[in-house]
């Protein structure tokens, strides 16, 4: 493992902004004749950036910064406009969870629907069944596996996140890619996800995580990188940064010095 | 494009799932899902039968409702995958947004669930015929593989190009319904193969070009092809002969299918990043 995790370099990517709703085929044609303004948005200009096994990065930055860009780019949704992308492991994107269930299959059948997408086997995910419902569902003094029964229409919001968050993790990733899914869910949970993901530190995995919650970064985080209009303003060692970032935040928008 | 197939290998289970998924939903919600499904065509072949031959005894064609179903099948496959797949990849955005997979699973999946439906109503249909109408078996049943083969090659070059400009387009799926209603009556349906090559409005010399022009359309040229070799040719009467099987035009059928699934898939790749992307 001499390779770094991650290795970007000279990383850009821009998008198309149009100022209309809906495209459609008789605006398409209507544009044919007259001339539109074309805007671009510069989401990530030229960014270099290697990340090694084993530690923990988190990206910082106000919104419209780039951040989920990035995260974007590393699960291999968008696509770079210029620059080099090299991703050394297995990417698991904690990124929407459940996005991939269906409402109206229960909770064993969306598991294997949301891991095949993740890139899990039928097989891989039987022998982990298990262990995903029992992360998903049992809790000290609570036992909801009789869910997994139901069709996930029934779910609540907290559930179906639970749900999908315990597959994700237990897609064994070498690299986990989170976005502010710690926002949601309650206390314990808050608190379980945590302590799985000071377990996947401890096994050596990569975590790059994206979070506006500076008491998480504090807590795991082992270096941090801060973007401001798609450029990194800085990268490094996370108690320093932090102070300045929470400095620049509350004393305005003055970039750092 | 190589490249691209054999990401689409790669991503197989993945393909299975999500086959697997669309018909689960599709079946799930009651016992009789299967023929839940089978009663649209069904209501309307029978609606169709009892209009034209019990009612106004416009058409005098022993078993015409055997007729009628061995085209609505394959014209329900059609329809049904074709507007299936406008909505397929929208459907699936919050997923594509978030995680990477190829993105040709969705039309192809949305195709292939379809097609085992499709399947599945040529059981019903052969129960039908050979077992209440009990129709002789013809030894051209057993084209079914490569006509099935054949449809399935065109839907799913057609379902590629939908799916792909519905993404950008949002009025794409009001023009396909649209079409699809046009498209009815460009098929025979209702009528048989002869009536176009036979009519009367049309002068004799023309009627080889006119029926050539017809059967360009691979979704005609299959239903007329299905109705050739599972049935018995229609009774003296009716036409001043029958026309016969006609492999000619399966085979430029089949070219022509192909050639619109390779076009569609490689429009498709040309666009589909540009999916989650779209202003």
């Amino acid at each position: 493992m001499d390779q770094p995790a991650i290795e970007l370099r000279g990383l850009r990517k821009v998008f198309r902004m149009i100022h209309q709703r809906h495209g459609t085929l008789k605006r398409a044609a209507l544009n044919l004749l007259r001339r539109q303004k074309k805007e671009w948005v510069v989401a990530i200009d030229h960014l270099d950036l290697e990340v090694a096994h084993g530690e923990t990065l988190a990206v910082i930055g106000r919104n419209g910064s780039g951040k989920s860009t990035l995260l974007g780019i590393l699960s291999r949704v968008y696509r770079p406009t210029a620059g080099i992308v090299k991703v050394n492991g297995k990417i698991a994107p904690l990124l929407e969870l459940g996005a991939g269930f269906h409402p109206d299959l229960n909770g064993i059948e969306n598991i294997y629907l949301d891991a095949s997408i993740l890139g899990l086997s039928r097989r891989q995910t039987s022998e982990r069944l298990d262990s995903i419902l029992e992360f998903a569902f049992v809790e000290p003094g609570r036992d909801l596996r009789s869910f997994a029964d139901i069709p996930v229409r029934n779910y609540s919001d907290g559930m179906k996140m639970r749900l999908g968050f315990s597959v994700a993790i237990h897609t064994d990733p070498d690299i986990l890619l989170v976005d502010e899914v710690l926002a949601v869910g309650d206390e314990l949970f808050q608190h379980r996800c945590l302590k799985k993901i000071s377990e996947f530190q401890q096994a050596g995995k990569t975590i790059i995580f994206v979070s506006h919650q500076l008491w998480v970064i504090e807590k795991v985080a082992t270096r941090i990188i801060w973007l401001q209009d798609g450029r990194m303003v800085a990268d490094g060692e996370p108690a320093s940064i932090l102070a300045r970032y929470r400095e620049a935040e509350v004393s305005g928008p003055s970039p750092p010095a | 494009m190589i490249e691209e197939l054999k990401e689409v290998w790669r991503f197989r289970e993945l393909l299975i799932q999500l086959v697997a998924r669309d018909l689960k939903v599709r079946y799930k919600n009651s016992v009789l899902g299967f023929f839940w499904s089978l009663a649209n065509p069904l209501v309307q072949v029978a609606v169709i039968t009892i209009v034209f031959k019990t009612m106004t005894g416009m058409v005098k064609v022993p078993n015409y409702s055997a007729y009628v179903l061995c085209a609505f099948i394959p014209w329900n496959y059609f329809q049904t995958a074709v507007l299936d797949s406008s909505q397929s990849i929208l459907l699936m955005f919050p997923v594509i947004k978030k995680v990477y997979l190829p993105r040709e699973l969705i039309p192809l999946s949305n195709a292939i669930s379809n097609f085992i439906h499709f399947l599945l109503a040529w059981i019903v249909f052969f129960l039908y015929l050979y077992g209440y109408l009990r129709a002789p078996v013809l030894i051209t049943v057993l084209l079914l593989p490569v006509l099935v083969i054949i449809q399935f090659i065109f839907t799913l070059g057609v379902s590629l190009y939908v799916s792909c400009l519905n993404v950008f387009y949002e009025d794409v799926k009001y023009l396909v319904t649209v079409l699809l209603n046009l498209f009815f009556f460009l098929l025979p349906l209702i009528y048989f193969t002869e009536n176009v090559y036979f009519a009367h409005s049309i002068p004799p010399k023309w009627h080889m070009l006119v029926y050539r022009l017809y059967m360009l359309n691979p979704v005609a040229c299959l239903i007329t092809a299905f109705r050739k070799s599972f049935l018995q040719p229609l009774p003296a009467h009716m036409f001043p002969h029958n026309l016969p099987l006609d492999y000619i035009s399966i085979e430029i059928s089949g070219v022509f299918s192909v050639l619109v699934l390779v076009t569609g898939y490689a429009y498709f790749n040309a666009r589909k990043w540009q999916f989650v992307e779209k202003p």
